[in-house]
Parts: structure tokens; sequence; C-alpha cells
């Protein structure tokens, strides 16, 4: 993959002539948190966050959209979320959420959805140092090779630029004089620092290797039912997890003539209604079974589809939990050791 | 996974395909006998199916929800539905006349394995609405009778009003290509004169059966499925020539929605025909 | 086929009539309402109003009075479907709000006095669901425009009304805030029904619970996960009862059996 050389000072010149192409998204703050949002004043974009409140999903498939309107004379396909987009910002965990998403969407009955809006935005990925949630080490998604359109290693006084895709390639080719194609040796020492260093600042670590067998194996463990009872049941794990894809779908009529909508609105498995059936038969209607479908799906059955975990390690699961049910403690728990979550500390019944 | 053998549709899967509800009547108190058919010729055409697939029916405003069709593939043309009214989208086909619109896409799932199951003794055991998918595979077997070995059919209701087609089934017993014993748990009418039981109080009923060269097929409501397993692994038939088809909460059809996830396999995709194999493989299925 | 208008009346029991209010102050839609129902009794909207058979009754407001049952068992009689709006409707709200329900009787001596009240008999506030069947619930205070329109143009289609059945918290991650229960504040999201679209944490004002509770609602959990935030044993209880109705009494009452 060719590799060129941008310094800091062209950055924003790059950004002014790509962005004139599509809407440019990248990572700015929200209180003292990050979110991917439409950026026109380049000065707004952090530069150095960890992971965005949302993963990048939400501009493929947004949280509530419409999927179609419909009258009585038929339907109409409504694709109003699609836009062109450069992302630019993504980290290595989140270019490999996209690419697990990818693999669903665009797997046996392709989503026009996603693909659609997955066709029209350039990843624009930026590296990142950990911080003491992630572990995209123990998951081997914080290196990237493929997903990206360009990829931009920050090395202080320049980015060193991976080129991915023709696409990317265009890119660079509307102002091919602010790259450098030939790196010094020092530029090449100072990335091989850099990567040495980044891959020693990881802290959480996840053995994934043994979580499928231990899946089966503490199936019916007791700190399954114990995580149930503290789970609060709000999918806010799923709703910020880069690789959980469930929806449910809604149709919503309208007066005065307007069409109705069928609407796709992200789901959880976590959710009390998730495996119910008209009728009120319901699948899953312990908690504990449903967080255990949760860590079979990031754990076990996407490992055994794909050789790997559906767990990028970005660690939106550890910051977004209240009650401190997510994959390291889960992991934790799995391996016998005694995650000291929230869930040891639950008093078992709240007597009188 | 068969992704590739499978039909690929032609551009939006989610769109549902305009369709016309034919004829609809009472089945029992709850529920109803749906004939449908496309509007568009070619799409009716272009739906090929075997029995044990199903389908998503909307009825716009009120939603979409997964069907099996209980027509045979023999009978192109028309689709036939059984459907009891439980939620909002069946609430809304119930208030359904003939001739309304109504939008059906699919078809979608693995189905029964009719190439293999040919040649072979086919034992069909039913319960209450488990009819639905098993009529389709019950009448493709008789529309090519000659494709298969003994065909033989045990079927448990509740009570006599609540067995769906039972004419139909009175009529199969009359006809001497086939074995059909029929149970209601009670009787509450004085005049049914046939057995009185739950269903695998039919299986001693049985003529012989030769376990290796029989598909044994199961469908009915999800307490019943351990009992009648029970009855095929004492008749000694292969665990992968037991099947059942089962329901779940499906809102896409197509392994996209997740809410049919079991394990790492989709009811919607993988299912909703499984072995008893894959019931001792897959924990939580039935 | 042209389908007769379904008959709706829309009606008001104690409360501060804020759903009614809602309704009408559904401006843009309000002639389209009209023109796709009739409206037969709305008593904030219009004067003619009359009592007979309904397709479908809106009913808001809890059973605080002797006279509230009685229209609320007339109502029930003649319409063919019910359905509880706003929150002391579905949950018996603020009026609700005690912790116990003994402390009751006491709390009306305390305001009343020895008043005798000859109108009519003051009694304990329940949601609608304490005495006649609720076919639909469509909570809130008050209850928000799009989640009544949709529930109205269902009902008027014939079908049954789909509401979320999670907690607030769904919708606040879709709108990416920053869950301020982690920031440690003291937030009910995780125990109130969704419908709101997250409006009070979007804003970075913690949920106070005013959709009242939501089907899977771990006040356990949450009671806990406060306690070890530092927050005070009866702070919680007062916030988490606020708009919980009768649904936290008993959870309340157990908290307060447990010896510090």
């Amino acid at each position: 993959m060719r590799i060129v050389k941008l310094k800091k000072e062209y950055f924003h010149p790059f950004l002014d002539v790509i962005s004139r192409q599509a809407e440019l998204w990248a990572p700015v703050k929200k209180g003292d948190k990050h979110i991917f949002d439409r950026v026109e004043d380049f000065n707004r974009i952090e530069m150095k966050t960890t992971r965005t409140l949302l993963p990048p999903k939400k501009l493929l498939v947004p949280p509530a959209f419409n999927t179609f309107t419909f009258n009585a004379e038929g339907y109409q396909e409504d694709l109003s979320h699609v836009s062109s987009k450069i992302l630019f910002g993504i980290h290595p965990c989140d270019i490999h959420g996209l690419l697990t998403l990818d693999k669903l969407f665009m797997h046996e009955y392709t989503d026009p959805y996603y693909v659609k809006a997955r066709q029209k935005t350039l990843i624009l990925g930026l590296s990142c140092w950990p911080d003491e949630y992630c572990f995209a080490k123990s998951t081997r998604t914080h290196i990237i090779d493929e997903g990206f359109d360009l990829f931009f290693t920050d090395l202080e006084d320049f980015f060193l630029v991976w080129v991915g895709s023709s696409q990317g390639d265009d890119l660079l080719r509307m102002k091919p004089d602010l790259f450098e194609e030939t790196l010094s040796d020092s530029d090449i020492q100072r990335y091989i620092r850099w990567q040495t260093e980044r891959d020693k600042a990881y802290r959480t670590e996840i053995n994934f290797m043994a979580m499928p067998d231990l899946m089966e194996l503490k199936y019916k463990a007791p700190f399954w039912e114990e995580a149930g009872r503290a789970c609060l049941a709000c999918g806010s794990c799923s709703m910020v997890c880069p690789t959980c894809n469930c929806y449910n779908v809604l149709d919503k009529l309208a007066l005065g003539g307007k069409p109705g909508r069928r609407l796709r609105l992200w789901d959880s498995c976590t959710l009390v209604e998730y495996s119910e059936v008209a009728g009120g038969e319901n699948f899953r209607e312990h908690k504990a079974d449903r967080l255990r479908l949760w860590y079979t799906h990031k754990l076990q059955a996407y490992v055994s589809k794909y050789g790997k975990p559906s767990c990028v390690g970005c660690g939106r699961c550890l910051v977004t939990c209240p009650v401190e049910i997510n994959v390291r403690t889960i992991s934790k728990a799995l391996e016998g050791e005694d995650p000291k979550a929230f869930w040891y500390r639950l008093p078992s019944e709240v007597k009188p | 996974m068969n992704g590739e053998t499978r039909c690929r549709e032609e551009g939006n899967p989610f769109l549902p395909h305009p369709a016309r509800i034919v004829r609809t009547y009472p089945l029992t108190q709850d529920v109803k006998f749906f004939q449908i058919r496309f509007l568009n010729m070619d799409q009716a055409l272009a739906f090929k199916y075997k029995p044990g697939q199903f389908a998503m029916i909307s009825v716009l405003g009120a939603g979409e929800a997964p069907f099996c069709l209980s027509s045979p593939p023999s009978r192109p043309g028309l689709l036939e539905f059984c459907i009891r009214k439980a939620g909002s989208v069946t609430g809304a086909l119930f208030d359904l006349k003939e001739n309304a619109m109504i939008g059906v896409r699919g078809p979608y799932g693995n189905g029964f394995p009719i190439e293999q199951m040919a040649g072979r003794d086919i034992l069909i055991t039913i319960g209450g609405l488990g009819v639905a998918p098993l009529r389709s595979v019950l009448l493709y077997c008789l529309d090519n009778r000659d494709q298969f070995g003994k065909v033989s059919v045990l079927y448990g209701a509740k009570k006599p009003s609540e067995m769906i087609f039972r004419e139909e089934y009175f009529a199969l017993k009359e006809r001497g290509d086939l074995e059909c014993h029929l149970a209601v748990d009670a009787d509450d009418t004085g005049s049914w004169t046939e057995n009185v039981g739950v269903v695998t109080t039919l299986f001693p009923k049985l003529s012989k059966v030769n376990p290796e060269n029989t598909y044994a097929l199961v469908c009915g409501p999800p307490v019943m499925y351990k009992f009648v397993l029970r009855e095929f692994v004492k008749l000694s038939i292969p665990k992968n020539q037991i099947l059942m088809t089962l329901e779940r909460r499906m809102k896409c059809g197509v392994g996209k929605c997740g809410h049919c996830a079991i394990d790492y396999i989709y009811t919607c995709l993988d299912g909703p025909v499984f072995t008893y194999w894959d019931v001792l493989h897959m924990r939580e299925l039935i | 086929m042209k389908k007769d208008k379904l008959k709706i009346g829309i009606y008001e029991l104690t409360g501060c009539a804020g759903d009614a209010l809602l309704i009408l102050d559904c401006e843009d839609e309000l002639i389209n309402i009209f023109h796709a129902a009739d409206i037969r009794s709305f008593l904030m909207a219009k004067s003619d109003n009359i009592d007979g058979e309904l397709d479908v009754a809106l009913v808001e407001g809890s059973v605080s009075t002797e006279r509230d049952l009685q229209e609320l068992l007339d109502i029930r009689k003649r319409s063919k479907v019910l359905v509880a709006i706003g929150l002391c409707a579905t949950a018996g709200g603020n009026q609700a709000a005690f912790l116990d329900p003994r402390e009751w009787e006491d709390n009306l001596k305390k305001v009343y006095g020895r008043t005798e009240m000859t109108h009519t008999k003051p009694l304990q506030s329940k949601p609608l669901n304490a005495y006649v069947k609720v076919d639909h619930y469509l909570p809130g205070c008050p209850i928000d425009r799009e989640q009544f329109l949709s529930t109205l143009t269902r009902l008027l289609a014939g079908h049954p009304p789909e509401l979320h059945r999670f907690p607030v918290c769904v919708e606040c991650k879709w709108r990416e805030n920053d869950c301020l229960l982690n920031r440690g504040i003291l937030c009910l999201g995780p125990l109130t029904a969704a419908g709101c679209r997250a409006v009070c944490p979007s804003h970075n004002l913690p949920c106070v619970g005013c959709w009242g509770p939501a089907e899977e609602a771990n006040y356990t959990a949450e009671y806990q996960l406060l306690m070890e935030k530092g927050f005070d044993r009866e702070m919680i209880l007062r916030k988490m009862s606020t708009f919980s109705g009768t649904a936290i009494a008993d959870f309340a009452a157990r908290i307060r059996g447990v010896k510090k």
C-alpha cells in the first residue's frame, strides 16, 4: 500500500479542497466527550480523541429512519438518509466495526439502506492512543489494512497517509503538491517508535481466543443470573456498540392525506420485547437470557462464522453501562475471576 | 452458508409486492384461511418456494410479520396461509375482506429438504396450528405421491372445533395411499368418533415404521415438541431425519434485524426448519 | 367504500388537563383530527358534547374522587376502546406519589383538617386500571404530540397503538447524549418509559420520570447504584416516587423497612 507524507500545516488546506466534494464529518466536542458531526469550521475537529459517544454506524443506518412511504397508490422507497460524506477521524477499531457491519448488510440479501450510504461514504481513518478502557489490541483491531480510503497516522508535525483505495487516491490527486511521496529514514523511525509505544500503552487485555469455549462451558454459570438481576435493560450497550445491528420496524400513519411511513429503529437484544412473538410468548423473558445472547454474539457466534470476535475493543460498553456489565467484566467472570462488578455488590434482595 | 444458491431479489428486498386477498374464511374461532395472489404476474411466477418456507406479509399501517406458507408449491399461482389472530398485523388481516390489498415478500427460510425426502417414508405429526406449514409439505407429497414411500399423518387438536382443515383430514382418512390418525385433547361435542387424548397417544396406532427410511416432521405449540421428539427417538428415527419448524419474532426475514437469532444462526436464513440434531447441538431452539 | 368516522370522546378526571390541552395544541393537525374522527365529546374544545356510545374514549386524569370513579365507569360502559392518556391516567400521577399507602388518610387529614366534603367523596388517587379494563396506554406528563398522533392514527385505522416498551436511555443514546447517571447525576432514565425523545437529558437535565415506570424498571439496581454514588436514601425514594404512582409503593416500603 502506498504511504505518503502530509505536513501538519497542509492538513486544513487539504480538508478545504476535499470538503467541496462532499459533506465533511469528523469528531467534535460534545460536553467533555466527542461525537461525529458535520464540520465546516475545521478548527472544531478534535484530533486527539478517544471513542466518540456513538460509533460511525449512526451515519450509515441512523437510529431511526424511513425505509419507505406508502399511500393508497403504492410504496415509495425512501433513501433520504443517504448523502455523499467524507468521514474523517475514524479510529481503526471503528473501521473494523464497519467491516463487521459490511459482512452482515452486504451478505446474502444486500440491504440497500446500508449499502447505498456506505458506497457514498469515504472513510478517512486516523490513528489514536488508547486510554484505560481501550482493548483493541486484544481484538487485533488496533491495526487496520483494509476498509479505508485514506488512513492518517498522526506523528506530531506530520501525518503518514496510507492510500487504501482508488477513491482515496483521487482525493490526494485533487491537491497532489501537498503530499510528499518520499519518506526519510527519520520519518520511518518516527513511525516505528510511535507504533511500539502505542502498542505498549494498552492497559486492558482480554483473552478473546478463550471466549468461545468459555461461553459454552459457562452457559449455566450463576453470574449470568446475577448480571441479569443488575441489568437495567436500558439497551445502551447495543446503541453504543459499533457492531450491534439489530433493528425494529414500525409503521406510522399520518392525517390529512399525508403518506404513511415504515420506520427502522435501532433495537437491542437486551430489551424486553426483543424475542417476544405476537400472542405474548417471549423466548427470552429473563434478562440473564438476553444478556447471554448479547455475549454469545460478541464472543462466540461471530468467531465460529468468521474466526474472530465481533467485539472490536473500542471500550464503549465499558464507559457506557451504568451497572458495569461489559465485555471486560463478563470476560473476567467467564474466566472464573471476580470482576468486582456492580452485580456482586447488588444485595440479593431488598428486604424489610 | 448456502447464500449463493438462494434466489436473490432484484432491487430492494424490503419493499413488499402488492397482492390481493382472493379468498378468506374462518377455520376456527381465531384462525382464518387466506388465499393470496400477486397483482403482478411476473412476481407470481418469480415466487418459487419449498414447503416449510415463509413469507413476510404487510398490512401497511399495521406492520409486517412472518407467516409460513400452507399451500404446496405444486399448486402455483395462489399462496395460502392459515393465520391465528394474535397481534396487530394479524388483527388487521382479520379485518380485511376479499379483494383487499396487502403486501407480500419472500419466500424466505430454508424449507423442508424435499430433494432428500424423495423416495423416503414421511411421518407427519401435527399439533393445532402446526398444520399451517405441514399442510404444505403433506399436499406436496400427495401431489407427487409416486415420489414418496409410506405417508403417515398424526394430527392432534384441543377439541373438534379447533381442528383446522378438519374436513380435509377426514377426507384423507378415506384415501388408501396414506395412514391418518386424528385426536382431540377433549371432546366437547359428544359426536367425535376419532381418538381422544394428546397427539402422542396416536403413536401406538401407527403401522410399522422403518426408521432408517423415514423422515419425521413435527410442528405444533412449543410444549408439544419434547413429547413428540421422545416418540420419534423411541422409534429409532435418525436425529437428522427428524425435522421441525419453529416460530420466532422476525422483522426482516433476511438475516438483518437480528430478532430471530439463536446462537450463531438466524431462524429466518438457517431455519425455520431444523433437525433434532440442531436442537441437541444448539441451545434455546426449543 | 366510505367508512363511518370513529366516534371519539376525550375526558378529564382529576389532573391538570394538560393532556387535553396538548391535543388542542396540535394546531397544524387539529382540523385533520376533527376531519378524520367524529369528536363527540371534548369539553376543552367544544360545547355541544354528547355522552353516547363511543368507539374510542381517551381519558386523562387519575381516579381521585367518587365522582371520577362514577364517570370512568360510565365512560367504560359506553366505549369499545378505552385509552388512558397522560401519567395520571396511566400510573396515578403526582397525586399518587405517596411512598406508603397507609399515609394517605393522614395526609388527607393534614391538608383538609375536619372539613366536610359535601360534593363528592375523596379517594386515594389511582390509575384507571385500578378500576376498569384499559385497552391502551399513552403515557407522558403531558403526553407527547407525535406519540399522540401516531396512537390516534393507528386507532383510526383500526390498529392497536405501538408504543416504545423500553426506557428513556434508548432514545437518549439515539440523540448521542453523554449518560448523566455516569456523570454522577440522579437521572431516572433507566426506570422511565420512553416516548419523550429524551428531551430532558438532551438539554443536560436529568430524567425525572414523567413518562411513568418503564416495563422492566429495575428499581433495586438503580437504587443501589444511586446509593453507591452517595445520594441520600430519602432523596432517592422521593425522586423515584414523584411520577411512579402506585408502581413504586411496595418497593419504597421494602426499602424503608431496611435498617441502615
